[in-house]
């Protein structure tokens, strides 16, 4: 006879980093079924926004989420810009791309250490956050914070760097690059990693598809998106960069899809600093009318995506925003068929999630 | 010089013939990536709209949904469609004549989370859900319980308004 057993995971557990409430029903040690309540942070964010003016919709939006916080000031900045008909400077197009891939280096090097924390691979663990923090102090030298660079406005950027803070970042990227091939190398080739996550967690291509998921996620099974490639912003058509595919469609191969991806962003750091045009980095406002606009960026953990309605006044209509994570975390009911209880947590991290995103 | 519109054609087309005649527009950022906007007859046309996008190989990026007058029988859903990226904007009004709208969620499995907020949080009224569950608040908790807590700031006001005197009374009133 099969017996199935409900069992709560959440909402707070030692591994998860943030609060959500599972379902799961198992069988014995195996998952067969996954289902999920999230809510914990709600925190009504968009019903927030349209009681702000468009100028101080920038410092809340930037708090939707720490890790990928610019990413929002980003994209939201962009939808005020698309609906006001505005364009912005050149350099500030390539500040702008400059912050994004700062913190995206230092988003996925946190992703891959929390890997290593839930493998219990402690050492590899605290090695990472220790490569890590030179992108944090990199963060707090350029824009006096570690996490809210505080980097967008509407019409350009906030912040503006001299010869010697690109100097600096050069040669920050010199140093840590290094050292993330060497990360790399462990994440490809060490026994432990590879054990618990090779084929771990699939998400065959057509599941990937249909669920819609993006970034890592989508590009670990092998699905074509990337919206820096395929709806070109910022400063992104004139730089050189690949996107990057896998197709295991495993835990391992959204790590890989990071890792590869950190090296994607030493490159454009790179051509960002040797390229910068000179010149102003806002542009003047245009006024505000009644308009409606989306604009959509490639965060950390993919698409982020925006919707402005303006009334001719100072503060959005509406404001409604996606976060990446809101479309992967369906795709766990899928990785997670059939898997083993102790997998759950390391599954989980391989999407990446966040929780205070997902619930605004 | 004749711009030229971005998109696949047999869907703009398609989708043009599903709205009345001032319901389309197209538009570009600075950049240059165009946004096409539908505004749809009625919400019914969307049983029509979605499986052309679905044939097309669309990504269902996100539900809007808005109440332009702040009634709650008057709202608009905005979804926002990817194609090549290509973003197409589907419009639909829900009105008095029109109450309900119909679920993508059969043909588009990301729309699930999408309807459910749209549901449990806004009040949209969607049929044909595959599973309407609450997405946020367990569904051991009973319908409207953040009804039940008095918000900080009426409470506050309670010294110097009488809103929280006249909540009372409603309530006090309902209950009888």
């Amino acid at each position: 006879m099969t017996t199935t057993f409900a069992m709560p995971l959440g909402p707070v557990h030692v591994a998860l980093e943030e609060p959500v409430y599972f379902h799961l029903t198992v069988e014995g040690e195996t998952v067969r079924n996954v289902e999920l309540t999230s809510g914990h942070v709600h925190r009504g964010m968009e019903a927030m926004a349209a009681k702000r003016n468009f100028i101080k919709n920038v410092t809340l939006v930037e708090r939707v989420c720490s890790l990928c916080s610019n990413s929002h000031s980003f994209t939201y900045c962009m939808v005020v810009e698309n609906a006001l008909g505005m364009g912005i400077p050149p350099r500030a197009r390539y500040l702008r791309v400059l912050a994004e891939e700062i913190k995206r280096v230092a988003s996925h090097l946190f992703n891959l250490a929390i890997q290593a924390h839930i493998i219990g691979f402690k050492s590899l663990f605290m090695h990472v956050m220790e490569v890590r923090e030179i992108m944090q102090d990199l963060k707090e030298t350029v824009y006096g914070n570690r996490m809210n660079l505080a980097a967008n406005c509407i019409g350009g950027v906030k912040y503006d760097v001299n010869p010697e803070m690109l100097e600096y970042i050069r040669k920050t990227i010199d140093k840590i690059e290094p050292m993330a091939e060497e990360i790399r190398e462990i994440y490809a080739t060490n026994n432990l990693v590879l054990t618990r996550t090779d084929g771990l967690g699939l998400l065959p291509k057509e599941d990937a598809l249909a669920l819609g998921v993006v970034g890592p996620v989508a590009r670990g099974s092998d699905v074509r998106v990337d919206v820096r490639k395929d709806s070109p912003y910022a400063a992104y058509p004139e730089l050189t960069f690949n996107s990057i595919f896998e197709k295991g469609c495993c835990v391992h191969s959204r790590a890989m899809v990071r890792l590869h991806e950190l090296f994607e962003s030493f490159g454009l750091i790179r051509q960002c600093v040797e390229r910068i045009p000179d010149g102003p980095c806002v542009a003047e406002w245009k006024s505000v009318g009644v308009a409606e606009a989306t604009a959509h960026t490639e965060a950390p953990r993919g698409e982020v995506f925006y919707y402005i309605r303006t009334d001719g006044t100072d503060t959005p209509a509406r404001l409604k925003w996606r976060v990446p994570s809101y479309m992967n975390w369906k795709a766990l009911s899928v990785m997670m068929r059939d898997c083993k209880v102790a997998d759950v947590a390391l599954i989980l991290n391989s999407v990446d999630p966040c929780v205070s995103c997902t619930e605004r | 010089m004749q711009e030229t519109i971005q998109g696949n054609a047999s869907v703009i087309e398609g989708l043009t013939a599903l709205c009345p005649g001032d319901g389309v527009r197209h538009s570009a950022d600075a950049y240059g990536n165009a946004y096409h906007w539908f505004h749809l007859e009625n919400p019914h046309k969307m049983t029509m709209a979605a499986p052309l996008l679905k044939q097309a190989g669309a990504r269902l990026c996100m539900i809007s949904a808005y109440n332009p007058e702040q009634k709650e029988a008057l709202k608009e859903l905005c979804y926002h469609f990817d194609i090549a990226g290509i973003v197409y904007n589907v419009t639909l009004t829900i009105t008095g004549e029109w109450p309900n709208v119909e679920s993508i969620t059969p043909l588009f499995a990301n729309a699930d989370w999408h309807e459910r907020e749209m549901m449990e949080l806004l009040g949209v009224p969607i049929t044909g859900h595959p599973k309407p569950t609450r997405l946020f608040l367990d569904e051991e908790l009973d319908a409207g319980i953040l009804n039940e807590v008095v918000p900080l700031s009426v409470m506050m006001n309670g010294a110097s308004t009488t809103d929280l005197w006249e909540r009372i009374l409603k309530d006090k009133e309902q209950k009888a």
